[in-house]
C-alpha cells in the first residue's frame, strides 16, 4: 500500500484489498492485487480485455471468494460467501447488464427485489405511488428529468440506465459503488453523461469503483488508479501519482508497446 | 437526457407528490392485452352480424362457457409463459385430476369432497415436480413438461382402465356428496331464457385474482423479472427459482380447476381428455399478448385470447359453415388476431417510448431465451 | 325477457350483469329447465336440423353419415348442419349452440351417454326433437329421445366375435387405434362377450398406421396363438394385412366399417368379413324420421331403436356391397 499523500479527498477507507489472487484451477486469474477504496473517492480499475478486471470485481462484490490475500471492510478481514453478503456491508455492483429488466417499468425496475408494500396478510400489495415517487425523486436527485416512470426500461439510452442503476443502488444504502465498464458500449456523448452521475455519486460521500479499459474516462474523475495486466497489478496510483499520458502509456501496453515501436521504427527507416 | 450533476433536491418523504403521468392514450396502448382487446371486439362484431344466434342470450351463454374453460387454463399459462416457462402438461392435467376424483369417488367410495381435494393436492404435486425439474436441472420447461405430459396421459388411460375396467369414468351422480360438490363446479344459473354455467363466474374471479397478482404484488413484479431477465432479476435479490416453481403449481392448480369444472359438468371423464389441447392454451395466451420469450403479457390477454377462441369456435357453428373447415377458419382467425394485435402493440411503444427507443421491447426480449434461464453459471442452480 | 331468437344487445348487459353480480345461484336447475315442451304444430317450408357427432373434423366413417344425412336434407329440403368434437364437454357445447340456434331437429350421437346426458336433456327441454345415432342406444329413450338409430357398439363388437368363431378362431387379438376411446373399447367388449376362446386388445396409434403396422406384426410373429385379428377401422385392417404378410402369418382378419379398399381385400380373400354399420343410413334415416315428425307429426319405431346395422359382409355378397361403397353409400 503506497502511503497516500496527494490530498486526498475521501473520507475513511471503507474497502482495502491486500495481495488478493484468485486461481481458476491451475489457471491464475489474479495474483498479488492491492488498492484502496474511500469514501468521496473514485478508484479506478484500468486494464485490456483479460486483464482480470472482471475477476478482481467478483471478488469485491462477493460473486467469487479470493483464495490468496486479504480482504479488508471497515477494518476487519471479510470472506463473502455471495453478493448478497457483500450487499449487507453497503457494497453494490452495477453490472454490465445493469440487472434490470428490459420490459419493466422504470419504477418497478428501481424496487425490483425490494418492492414497498402496504396492507398485511393476503391483502398485502405494492404500494405503487410511493415506490413511483420515490424513482421519480431519486432520479432528479441524480440529475435526470425523466417525463415518465412507467415507460420500459428498454426504451432508455444507454446511459439513462446506466444513472438509473447508480440512483437504485444509491437509495438502497450503497457506500461503496461498483461499476462494471459503464462506458464500455456507450458513445462520447452518452459516456460523458455517465462520469457526470459518477461524480455526482462521489460527491455524495460514496466510494465509487470505476471499471474501464479507456484511461481518458478514467482520468478526469479517478483519485486513484489501479492497473491490471494479465492478472497482475501494474501499479497502484494516487490521483498525483500519475499524468494521463503515463496512464495511456501504461494502459496501451508499456513496455511492450515501446518495443512494438521501435520495431516498426526500424522497419521504416 | 440528464441535465447537470445531482444537485442535493430533498426526497419528498412520505408525502403525496404529482407524479407526471404519460397520457391515458400511451398508458393504454401500453397493455399488453389491447391488440386482443381490439382483436375480439372484432370478432364479436363479426359474428354478430354474420348470425343470428350469436348475440342471444342462449348463443352469448354458449361461447362464455366454451371461453371459459380455454380461459381459466389460459390465463394460467399466461403467467407462466411471462414467467419464462412452457407448460405442456396443462391439457392432460384436467384430464388426470377429474379422472383421480372420479376412480376415488366411484370405486374407492371415498367422499367426493375428500376425492376433489385428494386430487388437488396430487396436482399440485405434479406441478411442484414440473418446476423442480426445470430449475434444479435446467433443462427446457418445454422438454420436461413434454415428459411430464406422456407420464400422465400414459397414466391415465392405463390406470383407469385398471381400475375400472372401462376408459371412462362412469357413475359419479350416485357417489356420496356429488351434490353438494356440483354446486360449487357444476351448476347453472338461469337468467331469462339462457343458462349461464358457474364455469363462466370461476374464470372471471381467476382472472381478476390472477390480474391483481401480476400488477399490485412482489410475487407479480418477481414473475415478470423472472421471465424478462432471470439473470437481472436474481442480481436484485428476486426469488427466481421460487417464483418459477410457484408458477407450475398455479397451472397444475387451474389444470384442477378445470378437471373439476368438465366433470362436475359432464358428470364423466374420459382418458383422452384434455390431449392436444394444451396447444389451444399457449396459442390464447400469445393472441392476449404475452411473448413466447416471456417476460411481457397479461392475465387479461391470456382471458381474451380463449375469449376470442370460445367465441370463434362456437361463432363458426352458429353461422352453419362446413365443419371440416373448422381449423382451417380458426386458424385464420387467430392469425387475424395476432396480427392486429402486434400491429397494435407496435404502434403502442412507439407511441409510449418518449424519448429515444433504441431497443424496443421486442428485441430487447428476444435476447433471453425462456426456460434457459437456470443454465445461468452464476446462479443459484449451483447449490 | 321473453323470446331470445333476436339479435337484442341486452344479452351481452346480461351476461356482464352475471359477472358482476357475484353468482347469487339462486336455483340450480341439474340440467333440466322448467321450459314446456312446444306444442305440436306443423311445420312447412324448410327446416334446420344439427348433428352433433362425438367424432373429430375429418373421420372416415362419421364423413359417411355426414353424406347420408346431407343426402336427406337435399331430398326433402333441410339444412343439415354438422359439427362434432369427441371431448364430452365440448360435445355438450355443440349440443347446447343447436339448442340456442333453434334447429327443428337434433341428432347426437352418444359414445360417453353420460357426459352429454344434461345437454340433451336441455335440447329436449327446449322442445327439440332428439334422435341419437350410432352410441348410446340403451340410454336414448330415457334422455328424452325419440328413437336411436344405429347399433351399440356391443353388439356390432359381438356380431364380429360370432364371425371369428364360425371362422373357427381360437385366440382373438382386438386391435384398439385409438387411446381411451370408449367406442373401441366396448367393440372389443362385445367380440369378448361372443367370442368363445381368448380375446387380448393391442394397442397402437392410428395417426401412424405405418408403425400400427409393425407392432400388429410382432403380436403375430411372438404369439402363434393367435389366429384372428380384428381390426377397429378400415386403415388398420389394411395394416393388419399387410402385417400378416410381413410375419407369414395365415391369420384371419376382421374388420368394422367398409371402404372400396375392404371390400377390395375381401373380394381378394385377404379379409373375412367387415362389419358394416351401414353409416349412411345413421345419417339418412334420422334426417328423414325428424322431417316426417315436424311436417307430418309422424312417429315412427314407436320408441324402438332402429337398427341401422350390423350388416355383415364376407366373400358371399362383397360384390354387391362394393358397388355401394364406391357411391359412397355404404
Amino acid at each position: 500500500m503506497s502511503g497516500v499523500d496527494g490530498a486526498p479527498r475521501g473520507g475513511e477507507v471503507i474497502i482495502e484489498a491486500r495481495r488478493i489472487g484468485k486461481d481458476y484451477g491451475n489457471v491464475t486469474a489474479l495474483a498479488d492485487v492491492s488498492t484502496t477504496v474511500r469514501a468521496g473517492e473514485v478508484t479506478c480499475v484500468l486494464g485490456d480485455n483479460g486483464a482480470g478486471k472482471s475477476t478482481f470485481i467478483k471478488v469485491l462484490s462477493g460473486v467469487h471468494r479470493h483464495d490468496h490475500g486479504e480482504l479488508v471492510v471497515d477494518g476487519e478481514p471479510v470472506v463473502f460467501d455471495g453478493p448478497r453478503a457483500a450487499l449487507e456491508r453497503g457494497i453494490a455492483t452495477v453490472h454490465q447488464d445493469l440487472a434490470m429488466v428490459p420490459l419493466m417499468p422504470i419504477w418497478r425496475n428501481f424496487f425490483l427485489g425490494s418492492e414497498l408494500t402496504r396492507g398485511r396478510g393476503p391483502l398485502r400489495r405494492l404500494d405503487v405511488a410511493r415506490m413511483r415517487a420515490i424513482t421519480r425523486a431519486e432520479l432528479l436527485r441524480m440529475g435526470i428529468d425523466l417525463r415518465d416512470v412507467d415507460q420500459p426500461v428498454g426504451t432508455l439510452s444507454g446511459g439513462e440506465r446506466q444513472s438509473v442503476a447508480i440512483a437504485r443502488a444509491v437509495h438502497f444504502g450503497a457506500r461503496v459503488l461498483i461499476l462494471d465498464e459503464p462506458t464500455a458500449a456507450l458513445g462520447v456523448k452518452q459516456a460523458g453523461v455517465v462520469l457526470r452521475y459518477i461524480v455526482g455519486a462521489r460527491e455524495r460521500g460514496l466510494g465509487v469503483v470505476f471499471i474501464t479499459h479507456n484511461p481518458h474516462h478514467a482520468h478526469p474523475v479517478g483519485d486513484r488508479f489501479l492497473l491490471l495486466n494479465r492478472g497482475r497489478s501494474l501499479g497502484d496510483f494516487a490521483r498525483g501519482e500519475v499524468d494521463r499520458a503515463e496512464l495511456v502509456h501504461l494502459m496501451s501496453g508499456g513496455a511492450e508497446l515501446d518495443e512494438l515501436a521501435h520495431e516498426l521504427d526500424r522497419d521504416r527507416s | 437526457m440528464g441535465t447537470s450533476t445531482g444537485a442535493a433536491e430533498p426526497l419528498p418523504g412520505a408525502r403525496r407528490p404529482t407524479v407526471p403521468r404519460a397520457s391515458l392514450r400511451v398508458r393504454l396502448l401500453r397493455r399488453p392485452e389491447v391488440g386482443a382487446l381490439a382483436a375480439a371486439v372484432a370478432v364479436f362484431v363479426f359474428f354478430s352480424l354474420v348470425t343470428d344466434t350469436f348475440l342471444t342470450p342462449q348463443g352469448v351463454a354458449t361461447w362464455l362457457e366454451s371461453a371459459a374453460l380455454f380461459g381459466i387454463m389460459a390465463v394460467a399459462v399466461s403467467m407462466l409463459m411471462i414467467g419464462g416457462e412452457f407448460d405442456l402438461s396443462t391439457g392432460v392435467m384436467v384430464g388426470s385430476t377429474g379422472l383421480l376424483t372420479g376412480v376415488l369417488a366411484t370405486h374407492a367410495g371415498v367422499n367426493v369432497w375428500v376425492a376433489v381435494v385428494v386430487s388437488l393436492v396430487a396436482a399440485l404435486a405434479v406441478g411442484l415436480v414440473n418446476g423442480l425439474l426445470v430449475v434444479r436441472t435446467g433443462l427446457p420447461s418445454f422438454i420436461v413438461t413434454l415428459g411430464t405430459f406422456f407420464v400422465l396421459q400414459g397414466l391415465n388411460l392405463a390406470l383407469t382402465k385398471a381400475v375400472t375396467g372401462q376408459v371412462a369414468v362412469q357413475g359419479m351422480t350416485g357417489a356420496a356428496g356429488f351434490w353438494d360438490a356440483r354446486w360449487l363446479f357444476g351448476s347453472s344459473m338461469r337468467l331469462g331464457p339462457a343458462t349461464f354455467q358457474v364455469s363462466i363466474l370461476w374464470w372471471a374471479l381467476f382472472t381478476a385474482a390472477c390480474t391483481w397478482v401480476l400488477l399490485r404484488t412482489r410475487a407479480g413484479n418477481w414473475i415478470f423479472a423472472a421471465g424478462g431477465e432471470a439473470r437481472s432479476a436474481r442480481h436484485s435479490g428476486v426469488p427466481v427459482l421460487r417464483t418459477k416453481v410457484g408458477l407450475f403449481a398455479l397451472t397444475a392448480f387451474a389444470g384442477w380447476l378445470v378437471g373439476m369444472l368438465s366433470l362436475f359438468r359432464t358428470t364423466t371423464v374420459q382418458a383422452s381428455t384434455g390431449v392436444g389441447v394444451e396447444f389451444v392454451y399457449i396459442i390464447c395466451a400469445v393472441v392476449g399478448g404475452c411473448l413466447l420469450t416471456g417476460g411481457f403479457g397479461s392475465a387479461i390477454g391470456g382471458a381474451l385470447g380463449a375469449l376470442i377462441y370460445g367465441m370463434t369456435y362456437q361463432g363458426i357453428v352458429f353461422a352453419g359453415w362446413d365443419n371440416n373447415w373448422l381449423k382451417a377458419f380458426l386458424g385464420v382467425m387467430l392469425l387475424a388476431a395476432v396480427a392486429v394485435n402486434t400491429s397494435v402493440r407496435r404502434r403502442a411503444h412507439t407511441a409510449g417510448a418518449a424519448r429515444t427507443a433504441r431497443t424496443s421491447p421486442h428485441v430487447a426480449a428476444a435476447g433471453g431465451s425462456p426456460g434457459g434461464a437456470a443454465l445461468d453459471p452464476e446462479g443459484e442452480v449451483r447449490r | 325477457m321473453r323470446s331470445g331468437r333476436k339479435r337484442r344487445p341486452w344479452a351481452i348487459l346480461a351476461a356482464c350483469g352475471l359477472l358482476l353480480a357475484g353468482c347469487t345461484n339462486g336455483e340450480m336447475p341439474a340440467g333440466t329447465g322448467a321450459a314446456a315442451p312446444v306444442p305440436a304444430e306443423l311445420a312447412d317450408g324448410p327446416l334446420t336440423m344439427a348433428v352433433v357427432s362425438h367424432a373429430k373434423p375429418g373421420d372416415a366413417f362419421w364423413e359417411v353419415v355426414k353424406s347420408g344425412a346431407e343426402q336427406a336434407g337435399t331430398e326433402l329440403d333441410v339444412a343439415v348442419e354438422y359439427a362434432g368434437d369427441p371431448d364430452p364437454v365440448q360435445q355438450t357445447q355443440l349440443i347446447d349452440n343447436a339448442v340456442a340456434r333453434g334447429v327443428d331437429g337434433l341428432i347426437v350421437s352418444m359414445a360417453n351417454p353420460e357426459g352429454v346426458k344434461a345437454g340433451v336433456e336441455r335440447a329436449v327441454a327446449a322442445g327439440i326433437p332428439v334422435i341419437t345415432i350410432n352410441s348410446g342406444l340403451e340410454e336414448s329413450a330415457d334422455y328424452g329421445a325419440i328413437t336411436h338409430v344405429g347399433q351399440s357398439e356391443r353388439m356390432a363388437g359381438a356380431a364380429a366375435g360370432e364371425a371369428f368363431a364360425d371362422a373357427g378362431a381360437t385366440k382373438l387379438v382386438c386391435v384398439i387405434h385409438e387411446a381411451g376411446n370408449v367406442g373401441l373399447e366396448e367393440r372389443c367388449g362385445g367380440a369378448r362377450d361372443a367370442f368363445p376362446g381368448e380375446v387380448e386388445n393391442l394397442q397402437v396409434d392410428i395417426s401412424n398406421t405405418a408403425d400400427a403396422r409393425s407392432t400388429i406384426r410382432n403380436k403375430l410373429m411372438s404369439d402363434d396363438e393367435v389366429d384372428g385379428v380384428l381390426a377397429l377401422n378400415q386403415a388398420i385392417a389394411v395394416a393388419a394385412v399387410g402385417a400378416a404378410d410381413d410375419a407369414g402369418s395365415d391369420v384371419g382378419i376382421g374388420t368394422f366399417d367398409v371402404s372400396t379398399d375392404i371390400t377390395d381385400a375381401i373380394a381378394s380373400g385377404d379379409l373375412l368379413f367387415a362389419v358394416d354399420q351401414q353409416p349412411y343410413v345413421q345419417g339418412y334415416l334420422p334426417v328423414t324420421l325428424l322431417a316426417l315428425k315436424a311436417r307430418n307429426g309422424n312417429e315412427v319405431g314407436a320408441g324402438e331403436p332402429v337398427y341401422s346395422g350390423p350388416a355383415l359382409v364376407t366373400k358371399d355378397n362383397v360384390d354387391q356391397v362394393s358397388a355401394f361403397t364406391e357411391r359412397g353409400t355404404r
